[in-house]
């Protein structure tokens, strides 16, 4: 049985794309449009990964990541940063939101610029499951 | 008191006459012969002559001719015979004042005398009125010419250009500032062009109206606008125009016209630099845009390998979609990017701004009715054919109208029946407005902040972030302006207005 890959982002091709690179390399593909259905699926579907936008309408991956990794029960499942934004920039915004009164949360497991090649997804996906 | 000369052959009547006068106060000088008479004016210069008609040697008529002929200023007095009125009369001819009948008796004389005085009072009088008067109309005169020069450079020096006109609205006054910026030589204006062979009909509708409202109400009011010159060229002026009055009644007009040319371009100017700095500054945002695009395109090739490899036509048609989907994409953000940093002077053409709404409405429909949302047309008939630039209106409108049917789209209120309408409106000042309005989501503060800045999109994916942007670039270089209300959850309405120009006759 594949392991059930959590794909939260709002654009249509790009939850496509993300789901046709896990189902040809084996895995169960969930798919969710924003940080507030992403945060349910995992509730319900207890994924073994995420892959995670940034900017979304309604609960941005920034909250949705944050409350994820401060989640005793969630904060073990690997996330995969998938953006158009910097990695520098995402770090940046949950460093100022510790300094703000947050719990620190760590680094994500892997972080992806777009655009990214589908083998270069796959790759990380493999590396991050183990 | 007046000196007299009395002259008289007979001594003893002039002895007699002389202490009566002397004893009433006058200087009083005498002869005896018209000769002497003479001999006595020139050395005393009397005011008032006093003489017999009847004398050996020279006449009385004699002496008043000759005595009229040095000084016609001098009061001659005739004294005749009794009933000898036809020398009486040839005496008034020549210009006696006055004549007494022998016996000469006090009463007689003196009364002569008084009016003689009188006489010579008025003329006095007179005299020193009309040279006082003279005088004054000099001064006056003077003064005229002094202040009338001083008007004259004041309009020949003035920046801004005046225009003035006679009660007939023949245009009288034209000044070189106006002639720089109407084209036409003084001698092609003066007294043989009207106000309305110089301004558009628009213009002069306006301040006729103008005329016709209570004059205690009329103010001067400069009017933004554009006039052609003599070679049709449209020149950006601000515009003051008032008629002149005088006892209530129109003496006249003048215009007043500030060239607005190098304020114009000078705003222009600080606009594009203002524009490419927006340009600059967002190359990271922009950067945000063409990464998702480059995504898009790297996803459709992925899918497109995966349906070679394994002959599968959805993952094919799925990944041609999406690289497709990302082209359009592609070239909206160039395009967008070209019209924004472009200069690019309006083209003024025919076009009825009724058809353009017409036609934007006719493309969007179909987007629009697949997301149910209803496009209703409010056109006003009285805009007809004008010129203005065609395809900044159209942009724009579209711009905004698919801006309107997307708030519809994103608003997921259960039940609401969403609505874009479109309006057209003629307004004062040769202008159009265009009303879009949505009953969609609206934007809050922040957005409504936001909307105009470059590369801010609520559309995630689907927007450029130029749209409006764009729009706004478009009616500024056609010296137009956009407005927006918003409120959240009730719609939102973009107003737009654009000035246009007059077609010509024929």
């Amino acid at each position: 049985m594949g392991k059930r890959v959590l794909v939260v982002d709002d654009d249509p091709d790009v939850r496509l794309f993300s789901q046709t690179v896990l189902e040809e390399n084996g895995y169960l593909p969930v798919l969710a449009t924003n940080g507030e259905e992403g945060e349910e699926a995992v509730k319900k579907e207890k994924p073994d990964l995420i892959i995670l936008d940034v900017l979304m309408p309604r609960e941005s991956g920034i909250r949705l990541y944050r409350r994820l990794k401060t989640n005793k029960k969630f904060k073990d499942i690997p996330i995969i940063m998938l953006s158009g934004i910097a990695e520098k920039s995402f770090l940046r915004s949950q460093k100022v939101l510790t300094e703000f009164g947050g719990d620190p949360v760590p680094e994500p497991e892997a972080y992806l610029e777009k655009p990214v090649d589908g083998d270069v997804l796959a790759d990380t996906i493999k590396k991050v499951l183990g | 008191m007046p000196k007299i000369l009395l002259i008289d052959d007979e001594e003893t009547n002039v002895r007699v006459l002389a202490i009566s006068l002397r004893s009433d106060g006058h200087e009083v000088v005498t002869a005896f012969s018209g000769e002497e008479g003479l001999e006595v004016f020139e050395r005393e210069s009397p005011d008032i002559v006093v003489t017999d008609i009847k004398m050996p040697g020279m006449d009385g008529i004699e002496v008043l001719k000759n005595i009229k002929k040095r000084n016609p200023e001098v009061e001659v007095v005739i004294i005749t015979g009794h009933g000898d009125i036809d020398n009486a009369i040839e005496a008034l001819k020549h210009g006696a004042s006055d004549f007494i009948n022998k016996p000469v008796r006090d009463e007689a004389i003196s009364l002569a005398l008084k009016r003689a005085q009188d006489k010579l009072y008025i003329r006095g009088k007179l005299k020193e009125y009309t040279e006082n008067l003279e005088r004054e109309i000099e001064r006056a005169t003077h003064e005229l010419r002094l202040q009338s020069n001083f008007l004259q450079k004041l309009i020949k020096t003035s920046e801004e250009g005046i225009v003035a006109t006679d009660k007939k609205f023949n245009v009288v006054i034209y000044n070189p500032a106006a002639e720089n910026i109407l084209g036409y030589s003084p001698s092609e204006v003066l007294y043989t062009k009207k106000v309305k062979d110089l301004f558009s009909k628009e213009l002069m509708r306006y301040y006729q109206a103008k005329r016709h409202e209570k004059q205690k109400k009329f103010k001067l009011q400069h009017l933004e606008t554009k006039i052609l010159n003599k070679d049709g060229m449209p020149i950006p002026v601000r515009f003051i125009g008032t008629f002149l009055y005088e006892r209530k009644k129109v003496m006249g007009s003048v215009a007043f016209l500030q060239d607005l040319r190098e304020i114009k371009h000078l705003e222009k100017e600080l606009l594009m630099s203002e524009r490419l700095a927006t340009v600059g500054q967002t190359v990271a945002g922009m950067a945000h845009g063409v990464k998702n695009i480059l995504h898009g395109f790297k996803g459709g090739s992925y899918l497109m390998e995966v349906g070679f490899k394994k002959s599968d036509t959805d993952k094919l048609k799925a990944g041609w979609d999406m690289i497709q989907k990302n082209i359009k994409h592609t070239s909206e953000l160039v395009m967008d990017l070209l019209s924004y940093s472009k200069v690019r002077e309006p083209e003024y053409e025919p076009c009825n701004p009724n058809e353009i709404a017409e036609d934007v409405c006719q493309v969007m429909e179909e987007t629009a009715r697949e997301h149910n949302v209803e496009i209703l047309k409010e056109f006003d008939p009285d805009i007809g054919q004008v010129a203005m630039d065609s395809r900044s209106i159209h942009t724009t409108l579209m711009n905004l109208v698919s801006n309107a049917v997307d708030a519809c789209v994103f608003d997921d209120t259960p039940g609401k029946s969403l609505v874009v309408k479109l309006k057209t409106a003629h307004e004062d000042g040769n202008m159009v407005r265009f009303e879009v309005i949505d009953n969609g989501m609206g934007m809050d503060k922040e957005v409504k902040k936001k909307i105009f800045t470059s590369f801010f999109s609520t559309k995630g994916h689907k927007g450029t972030g130029l749209g409006l942007l764009v729009a706004r670039k478009l009616i500024e270089d056609h010296d137009g302006a956009i407005d927006v209300f918003s409120e959240i959850g009730k719609g939102t309405t973009f107003i737009v207005r654009v000035p246009f120009m007059e077609l010509e006759e024929n």
